[in-house]
């Protein structure tokens, strides 16, 4: 029982991240119609950035996070204007730009940080220990500030004027222009959005993960089979399938043991899409 | 807004991609209130006269003028805001959501509160819509869609309509519906509205003054009554008789 509450709470938080990333992820694809392959890049550029900010330049540890945030958001919104924009109608051209921005960024890093793990730490060390029940605060406090990151992301979409375009912009885009919305403002915004998520996910998570420059490969077959698994574009699609992800590869990995954890997960994903080939929350296929 | 009544005026526009003339030196204009038919076989241009007409296509030559106003090249959006509104061939609403957040999405996206002075409820009532309000848009019969997406270009507040098509899909009994949009539109918005259409019988009830498109030219302009009689109108549809 004891075992079972604190492998189903690192599976949440678990979740919560995965939550994040893969929100990002299907926003970007549900509005600009772009395979994003360059989203784990800016997982790791935000976990480079929170990392030079607090341990190299001695930023305390939030304001690092926030700023890394910041940054991945403002490096988001340029990335789409200058290289995706052009060519955003054209899938293959915006997956190769991608791939290719993903493979510059991480190149880069190689570069100027080496091919090394990093030694970020998370500031707070320690668990919550209650009735046998262990909790370690670092997996609390990514839950905590992944709920509040969604539950913001979840305000802004569904219940702001910008939000609301956006969702009637991923709907029908000629529909929403031709009620006045403006496409190349909501674009680049929309692609900030997605990547500041990634670069605080990253932040956040790879003190407590590993920090690497490789780091963004698994995160980002990650935030697929999590957004296929949800229904490509779906938000709650997004968010409901980052739980089960979580809490299958939490529970897996201490009933299982950590090598068959993926394995659970890619059956029980391949059985959802036997069923349900759209995906939980998905609808048909995009319109081209 | 000048004194004069409001027009909107295609000046010798043309439409080419690559060698491929689309049209070539059409001039007309829509007056406020009025109601013009566009008319022609299928590859005329019609479609392509909106689409550079709503800004979401940039003419080779000519100009788009609202009020005497050029706004040839400005963008579909900003068209549309400025009081040009189109609706598209297929259906004009948000897929994914109920027929209420459609309506609420094209008021909020044109900053209105309620759509109480287009009176857009009173339109719902007579299409059948209120009490379907709250199921999904792509649930509805067709007809029902196509109603509700030429209600929601209300919202924007159109000077002038630009309508490609809108009986195309409906059923014979429903097409009157048509009729009595376009008449909302002029009566309570006082917009004009350019209507590209195949319904023969819908153009000559609603389109005082029409247009012919043939192979991208203007082959006859004016009321209906003379120009379907006229010979090389007959032969545009119908192909020359051999005889």
């Amino acid at each position: 029982m004891v075992t079972f509450v604190s492998a189903g709470v690192i599976g949440l938080s678990m979740g919560a991240q995965y939550a994040l990333i893969a929100i990002g992820f299907t926003l970007i694809f549900g509005i600009l119609g772009v395979v994003n392959f360059a989203h784990g890049g800016f997982y790791v550029l935000g976990g480079y950035l929170a990392f030079t900010l607090s341990h190299v330049l001695g930023v305390p540890f939030v304001a690092a996070i926030v700023l890394a945030t910041i940054a991945t958001a403002a490096i988001g919104y340029v990335v789409e204007i200058v290289l995706v924009e052009k060519y955003v109608v054209d899938h293959l051209a915006t997956m190769l730009i991608t791939l290719g921005f993903y493979q510059i960024l991480i190149t880069a890093i190689v570069v100027f940080y080496g091919a090394e793990p990093m030694d970020f730490s998370f500031p707070i060390t320690g668990s919550l220990r209650s009735g046998g029940i262990f909790v370690p605060y670092s997996n609390l406090i990514v839950f905590v500030v992944c709920g509040a990151a969604i539950a913001a992301v979840y305000w802004l979409v569904y219940r702001t004027r910008y939000g609301i375009a956006l969702r009637a912009m991923a709907d029908d885009g000629p529909v929403a222009r031709s009620q006045g919305i403006p496409p190349a403002t909501m674009f680049p915004m929309a692609f900030a959005i997605a990547t500041g998520l990634a670069g605080l996910t990253g932040a956040l998570v790879t003190p407590m993960l590993a920090l690497d420059p490789h780091v963004g490969e698994g995160v980002l077959l990650k935030a697929f089979v999590v957004v296929i698994l949800g229904g490509m574009g779906s938000i709650p699609g997004a968010m409901l399938a980052a739980f089960i992800v979580g809490l299958t590869e939490a529970y897996a990995s201490v009933y299982l043991g950590g090598s068959k954890g993926a394995l659970v997960l890619f059956v029980l994903v391949l059985v959802i899409l036997l069923v349900r080939p759209q995906g939980i929350f998905g609808t048909e296929a995009r319109k081209a | 807004m000048s004194a004069a009544v409001s027009t909107l005026r295609v000046e010798r526009a043309s439409k080419r991609f690559g060698g491929l003339k689309v049209f070539e030196d059409v001039s007309f204009s829509v007056p406020a209130g009025g109601v013009m038919g566009v008319i022609g076989p299928n590859g005329a241009g019609k479609t392509t006269l909106i689409n550079v007409m709503c800004g979401m296509l940039t003419p080779t030559a000519g100009r788009i003028l609202l009020d005497g106003n050029d706004i040839t090249g400005r963008p579909f959006h900003a068209v549309s805001r400025a009081g040009v509104v189109r609706s598209f061939q297929q259906t004009n609403t948000f897929r994914s959501v109920s027929v209420e957040e459609n309506l609420y999405r094209a008021l909020k996206f044109n900053r209105l509160a309620d759509g109480e002075s287009l009176r857009m409820d009173d339109l719902l009532d007579e299409f059948g819509l209120t009490r379907h309000l709250a199921e999904p848009s792509d649930k509805l019969p067709y007809g029902h869609q196509k109603m509700l997406g030429l209600i929601m270009t209300l919202a924007a507040r159109p000077r002038f309509l630009l309508l490609d098509e809108p009986a195309a899909g409906l059923e014979r009994r429903e097409r009157s519906n048509i009729d009595r949009f376009v008449d909302h539109a002029r009566k309570v918005l006082g917009c004009g509205v350019l209507v590209v259409e195949h319904d023969m019988d819908l153009v000559k009830r609603i389109c005082p003054h029409i247009l012919v498109l043939e192979s991208g030219r203007t082959l006859a302009e004016g009321p209906p009554g003379d120009v379907l009689a006229r010979r090389d109108v007959i032969d545009a549809y119908l192909g020359t008789s051999a005889a």
